[in-house]
């Protein structure tokens, strides 16, 4: 039988570790925690390690000794019985989910030495620290695949994985966990060589080469003097407060748009795409009046609306609405129809499918749609406020034109492009919190 | 042939069903008529293409026939005065390329149909559905989404989002066509328990023989467009049958007399130039 529990120094058992195939890469860091909830143990030979349908709680690492395993029958294992050495593995169904019972019997054939590692702390583990966990999940996987090959239990195996990527993706929110992995690889980096390279142009090509075209312009030194200026020569600074409610009027603007042509451009595309009757009445309008850009709506728009401001946000309003409402159309025509039938099948009402299958089938395509729309609501603002208004990103860049002050204009127009990024950023979290379904999925696809 | 379930016999009489899309009548189905018996696992084995898809939509009420007429015991689902069925819970479909909703869970999907019938409390469906679940080998899967689990996996909370609307026949249209062979082998066997736990009739669509043989109480052969029984196989080979079923001398005589007929409609069929659908 079992002998006492032995205390063993960490430096042996990462020893034992390290020759063992699932840990072989882990760190050092990380075998020293998984050797804190292990131990090792003594059999004698005929020593039952464990049976059939024992609870499966500790993976056993084999240091010294034969050991033979035996799967039960209706496991249909190609190799059901094996002998087990120095540097193998089991009782693996520790780590299976679904498994809480042995499913073989293991005996001590010859006085045999092994390391106990229980299974829950060792899924805990390797949770928190998902790239090594995947490491050596992946490595049980193919293991277990290699020593065994049970076609049962290939479900189980892809399931293994699946804990472990839902484990990652669950530990930390799921955007976390997007923005470590960005930060791990190489694309950071590479956005900021791109954006060096294109700063880097600039620089060169007004201030240093003076060619032709770029004299005239203005130089990024002089730009980025005047924007952190505390005295800035044409007025608007980091540090001056016109500058911060330029961008709060675009921005307030730019919302109120953005809200109303999502209000109102979303059910209309749900319409559009859910009802034929629907459609073919006002989709003809709809596409007539689209092509129309925002620039000719101008005079209509002062002429339609006595206050200015409501103008703007009707003209900068317009073409978000379009491209909400025509990409929640499509997203409604791309819901497969075997989804419609399904729901119908399963006694759904017509209210219930549009509820349950329609809206949150067309949601990436609404989404979508979204992205765009908060990106046109920028383009039309800008054109909006240069045609009336008082404040604004926009009207910024047009009054300076006029005064002629081009490092204003310059500073007008990078600071359009980060809030711009910034607010398409936020419906894209909005997005990706509303379709975790679909991170899911592609979190899985991607690996 | 099956004890116990007294309900789900559908009568095929006589079903015609005629598309004319661009004004050139193709007929579908012709003059086709099959016995379904209550409990029994019928076999529709074609080529692609060959029609029974159309029949299958008929009975689920996705289509309408253009003659004929469709009874499930003995209630009229459909026949030449009102062409489409009405779909309903006591027919669902497996669909051939699967339909569980990619934006809810596994166990919302299952627990789809009486969420919406609304028959049930909440906390009724949910204790079903897990258990449905866990019967089906399908615990610990219950809060991923579909996306998450293997395709095997898939097909299996399917059907038992079918069954648990207590369905009086399931219509399979191709489930396991895009599974790898060892998965659909898995599947097979896990069909047959649950169909042993369930007894429901099953009206199965497939171009494999071998699963035909395998699964069916009887198969039905049927000819390529237009589309009508051209053999009828009773296999009897007792039911529970299990993999060992398909090495057995019984199961290999039933393959070489009608791998024949099928062969010869699949010839049809390609040199008819048909689709895929």
């Amino acid at each position: 039988m079992e002998q006492a529990k032995q205390p063993v120094k960490t430096e042996v058992m990462l020893d034992i570790f390290k020759r063992t195939m699932p840990f072989q890469v882990v760190s050092d860091a990380m075998l020293r925690k998984i050797a804190a909830v292990s131990w090792r143990v003594t059999y004698e030979p005929g020593a039952v390690i464990y049976d059939a349908g024992d609870k499966a709680d500790d993976i056993y690492i084999v240091v010294s000794g034969k050991i033979e395993h035996a799967l039960e029958p209706d496991v249909q294992a190609r190799r059901p019985v094996q002998t087990l050495k120095a540097g193998d593995v089991f009782g693996w169904a520790a780590l299976l989910e679904k498994f809480p019972a042995r499913l073989a019997r293991a005996i001590c054939i010859e006085r045999a030495e092994v390391v106990r590692i229980n299974g829950d702390e060792l899924l805990r583990l390797l949770e928190s620290d998902p790239d090594a966990g995947d490491v050596v999940m992946s490595r049980f996987a193919t293991m277990i695949r290699q020593d065994y090959t049970v076609p049962d239990l290939i479900a189980q195996l892809r399931s293994i994985h699946r804990k472990l990527h839902a484990a990652d993706i669950q530990g930390m929110n799921p955007t976390l966990y997007r923005v470590s992995l960005w930060l791990k690889s190489p694309r950071p980096y590479l956005m900021l060589i791109g954006f060096a390279l294109f700063l880097g142009f600039w620089y060169l090509a007004v201030e240093v080469w003076k060619l032709p075209r770029f004299r005239e312009m203005p130089g990024i030194t002089g730009v980025i003097k005047e924007w952190i200026s505390k005295d800035p020569t044409y007025g608007l600074s980091l540090y001056t407060p016109e500058y911060y409610e330029h961008i709060g009027m675009s921005v307030w603007r730019v919302t109120q748009a953005f809200f109303l042509a999502t209000i109102l451009g979303v059910p209309f595309g749900l319409f559009l795409g859910w009802s034929k009757t629907f459609k073919e009445y006002l989709f003809p309008v709809f596409e007539t009046l689209r092509p129309i850009p925002i620039l000719a709506w101008v005079p209509l728009a002062i002429v339609m609306f006595v206050a200015t401001e409501s103008a703007v946000i009707y003209l900068t309003f317009l073409a978000s609405f379009y491209a909400t409402a025509l990409n929640t159309m499509l997203g409604v025509d791309s819901i497969d129809e075997s989804y419609i039938r399904a729901a119908d099948c399963l006694g759904a009402s017509k209210w219930q499918v549009f509820r349950h299958v329609i809206v949150p089938g067309a949601l990436p395509f609404i989404f979508t749609g979204l992205q765009i729309s908060v990106g046109v609501s920028w383009f039309s603002l800008v054109a909006a406020e240069m045609v009336s208004g008082q404040y604004g990103l926009g009207y910024v860049i047009n009054t300076s034109y006029t005064m002629v002050r081009y490092p204003t204009i310059v500073i007008g127009m990078i600071t359009l492009g980060a809030v711009g990024y910034i607010t398409s950023a936020i419906v894209r979290l909005v997005g990706d919190y509303l379709m975790q379904w679909r991170l899911r999925e592609l979190a899985m696809g991607g690996r | 042939m099956p004890q116990a379930a007294a309900r789900g016999a559908i009568r095929i009489d006589d079903v015609v069903k005629i598309y004319d899309p661009d004004g050139a009548a193709v007929m579908a189905v012709d003059h086709c008529s099959l016995d379904i018996e209550a409990g029994e696992i019928c076999m529709i084995v074609g080529p692609s293409g060959c029609g029974k898809t159309t029949l299958l939509n008929a009975i689920a009420g996705f289509h309408e026939i253009t003659s004929g007429t469709i009874t499930l015991d003995g209630e009229i689902l459909c026949d030449t005065a009102h062409p489409k069925a009405e779909p309903g819970s006591d027919r669902i479909v497996v669909f051939q390329n699967g339909a569980l909703f990619p934006w809810k869970t596994n166990l919302e999907n299952v627990a789809f149909g009486p969420t919406m019938q609304g028959e049930l409390t909440r906390a009724e469906v949910v204790e079903k559905a897990m258990g449905m679940m866990a019967d089906a080998g399908l615990a610990g899967v219950e809060h991923n989404f579909p996306g998450e689990i293997s395709s095997g996996m898939r097909r299996r909370v399917e059907i038992v989002r079918a069954l648990m609307n207590d369905p009086k026949v399931l219509l399979l249209d191709e489930p396991y066509r895009a599974l790898d062979s060892l998965t659909k082998s898995v599947m097979h066997e896990a069909l047959l328990e649950i169909y042993y736990k369930n007894k429901v009739t099953i009206f199965f669509i497939t171009h494999d023989l071998e699963e035909a043989i395998f699964l069916g109480h009887k198969v039905a052969i049927m000819t390529t467009r237009p589309c009508k029984p051209k053999k009828i196989l009773i296999v009897d080979i007792p039911h529970p049958r299990d993999y060992s079923a398909l090495t057995s001398k019984r199961f290999r005589e039933l393959m070489e007399e009608t791998n024949e007929a099928v062969h010869e409609e699949a010839l049809k069929a390609f040199e008819a130039g048909e689709k895929e659908g």
